[in-house]
């Protein structure tokens, strides 16, 4: 099951044993410059708004009623990332394990295909959280991943319409796969001893917006790791998912009747005010190749560039400020800013 | 003067300091809900066993822990349930009383989920 709190997709599976349970949201960040250079990873500046979609059934097109799921505001050539925070089992000192699909015009993120139900290792076409603590956009090399822009649906930018050529689905979709729960059990022996606390679980969950969609921007340094367990580990019989729409920010208010979060600043901005960018390295895991299919997108600067458009605040940037963050995450670790506007 | 709320909220803030270091002492937490740490020290020793709504949250907030829970501890009741209640009585008395001795898995399957549907 899916609830919305605080902004937060918690997927969780009381059903099983250890009731595991992921928490993901999706974060606003700056649009890193999309100039062909590698970046570090942009500071997280708070959770997008989620709403029901239901609550707006009388305001929405019928097409997305139909789709269900959840209602998220982005300006346009606004940039986000999927946070995933998987819930402690405290007896096993680790965070319960999840397989994480994300697609955006139900294109998968991570090969570049088309979705499809179930799991798939070779390639794989999921990540894996906790090792996975966040999603930046597509992956396009190992190591290398496009990063999520926003884009009016319709235009030609959108992954889904450079690939099938429609502006069907737009949006993010996620789904979500526990670890099978005697999988979990043998892998995770009970320990005793200290209790730390951490968040994590599991969703599978669709985000999707007819109006806007999701578009290959700026290169970033991210590691989409390779499944250290086996295929067979995860429940594919226990699944959630959900689409997020994506709803244009300029039309948020007639929508849900509440202001859209400000533009967030520009990666220049941002960096000239001297605040931090981020680097993650883990080097317990190894990444999965980049998809070619996706690696042959072309990126919004690149569309804009042969439409005549070209992309506003897009200037190159140099970093001064990166902070390098361990793997395993601990309480203190965060990848956030207090840079308000 | 033992209280549960007390000796957990030492307890966690105790852990913190294990791991996160000294952000998590009685000064710096206090200073960070804007209390004074003679009045937090008071509380973990469960001689302020009802801290207020305001500080109890922000608690919760700083140490990671659920606000509705740690309230329980406290004795009390959240703001906004109380306001839920307030506005239809009867139906959320009813309701609350009927679920009572429900076991946890029933109680979830009447929370709001998101509605999946077809894609």
């Amino acid at each position: 099951m899916i609830e919305l709190k605080s902004n937060k997709l918690v997927v969780s599976f009381p059903e099983l044993p250890f009731q595991p349970k992921l928490d993901i949201d999706l974060q606003r960040t700056l649009r890193i410059p999309d100039d062909g250079k590698d970046y570090p990873l942009p500071p997280g500046l708070g959770s997008f708004p989620l709403r029901h979609i239901d609550d707006f059934a009388r305001r929405v097109p019928e097409s997305w009623l139909k789709r269900g799921g959840v209602l998220l505001p982005m300006w346009q050539a606004e940039a986000l990332w999927v946070n995933f925070n998987s819930h402690y089992v405290a007896s096993r000192w680790t965070a319960y394990p999840f397989a994480v699909k994300v697609a955006t015009g139900k294109i998968n993120a991570i090969t570049g295909e088309a979705w499809r139900r179930g799991l798939s290792r070779n390639p794989q076409d999921y990540v894996v959280v906790p090792e996975q603590p966040w999603l930046d956009g597509y992956c396009v090399e190992k190591g290398i991943i496009r990063q999520f822009v926003a884009m009016p649906l319709g235009q030609g930018y959108s992954a889904e319409e450079q690939l099938t050529g429609e502006a069907e689905f737009g949006g993010m979709q996620i789904e979500v796969f526990p670890m099978k729960p005697e999988v979990f059990e043998k892998r995770f022996p009970e320990r005793e001893g200290l209790i730390f606390r951490d968040r994590s679980s599991v969703l599978k969950c669709a985000v999707l917006p007819e109006g806007m969609g999701l578009a290959p921007g700026g290169r970033m340094r991210q590691g989409i790791y390779d499944d250290p367990y086996s295929i067979h580990d995860w429940d594919t019989e226990h699944s959630s998912r959900c689409f997020i729409h994506l709803v244009n920010s300029a039309a948020w208010k007639a929508i849900a009747g509440t202001r859209p979060p400000s533009k967030p600043p520009t990666a220049s901005q941002y960096t000239n005010a001297g605040y931090p960018w981020f680097d993650y390295y883990d080097a317990e895991q190894k990444a999965v190749g980049g998809s070619k299919i996706l690696d042959a997108l072309k990126s919004v600067a690149e569309m804009g560039k042969q439409k005549g458009a070209p992309l506003p605040d897009n200037e190159s940037v140099a970093i001064t400020n990166l902070v390098n963050l361990r793997a395993h995450l601990q309480a203190n670790q965060v990848r956030e800013s207090d840079f308000s506007q | 003067m033992k209280s549960a709320l007390g000796e957990y909220l030492r307890k966690c803030r105790v852990e913190k300091q294990a791991t996160d270091g000294n952000s998590f002492s009685l000064r710096q937490l206090a200073g960070r809900i804007g209390v004074e740490p003679s009045y937090l020290s008071k509380i973990e020793r469960g001689l302020e066993p009802r801290p207020s709504e305001e500080t109890t949250r922000a608690l919760a907030l700083e140490l990671g822990e659920d606000p509705d829970v740690l309230l329980a501890m406290a004795g009390k009741v959240s703001g906004d349930l109380q306001e839920i209640i307030r506005k239809r009585p009867q139906l959320f008395a009813q309701l609350i009383r009927e679920m009572k001795n429900l076991p946890d898995r029933a109680v979830l399957r009447v929370v709001r989920e998101v509605r999946d549907g077809n894609w």
